[in-house]
């Protein structure tokens, strides 16, 4: 049996706001909330769009074409699309940030974001990934 | 190998499997043991991590073909 361990932190920060982006960092986070770690996500740029009430991504580039194929292709194997995703971290207890700088630029307002997200800036964000023990960038 | 409950994974893929798994284990007492069955090629590896993090315990690993079956106690609350 393993002995018992502090919790281990979790720091993302998503910068992309395509559907590959977005479903690689719930994943990860998912996974990591279900192995009793405490995740963290800040989203920022393009990744702000991400936590709004109609986040929907596609893939990137000419492969937006195919968002719908990738959709079901996943679906297939139990993998449920983005806004099933999101509900399950925020369910898993994941906490998720939306950066102020980004809403400002891109015209999100608080009442656009999902229910639970919050807003803080780079050195708000720092001072919790500092605490981690895991960090990625996901841009 | 006694269990007390089954999950049948079979079909899903990473990370589908553990977060089921994690949800099960959460609904069942400490002592209680339940049968994974997936035929995700990550759960050979998956699984065991999971129950190491977590401090729970495979207590048998068979595989058939493609298919795992894992038996995994829980020990933790």
């Amino acid at each position: 049996m393993a002995e018992a361990k502090k919790v281990t932190k979790v720091a993302i920060v998503v910068s992309e706001g395509t559907f590959d982006k977005a479903m690689e960092s719930l994943m990860i986070a998912n996974t990591a909330a279900s192995m009793g770690m405490e995740v963290h996500i800040f989203h920022t740029f393009f990744g702000l769009k991400l936590v709004t009430k109609t986040a929907n991504p596609k893939a990137p580039g000419m492969y937006r074409l195919f968002t719908g194929m990738f959709k079901k292709k996943m679906a297939a194997v139990g993998v449920e699309g983005y806004p099933a995703q999101k509900k399950m971290a925020l369910e898993l207890g994941v906490k998720m940030y939306a950066c102020s700088t980004s809403m400002g630029v891109m015209g999100v307002k608080q009442e656009d974001l999902d229910e639970g997200v919050i807003v803080l800036g780079a050195a708000g964000f720092l001072n919790i990934a500092a605490d981690t023990d895991m960090q990625y960038f996901i841009g | 190998m006694e269990k007390d409950e089954t999950l049948d994974c079979k079909g899903l893929m990473c990370p589908m499997p553990i977060v089921k798994l994690a949800k099960k284990m959460k609904e069942m007492q400490v002592g209680k043991v339940v049968e994974l069955i997936s035929d995700d090629p990550g759960s050979k590896e998956d699984v065991p991590a999971w129950a190491q993090r977590t401090g729970n315990e495979v207590v048998e690993m068979k595989q058939d073909g493609k298919i795992f079956t894992f038996y995994v106690k829980k020990k933790q609350a």
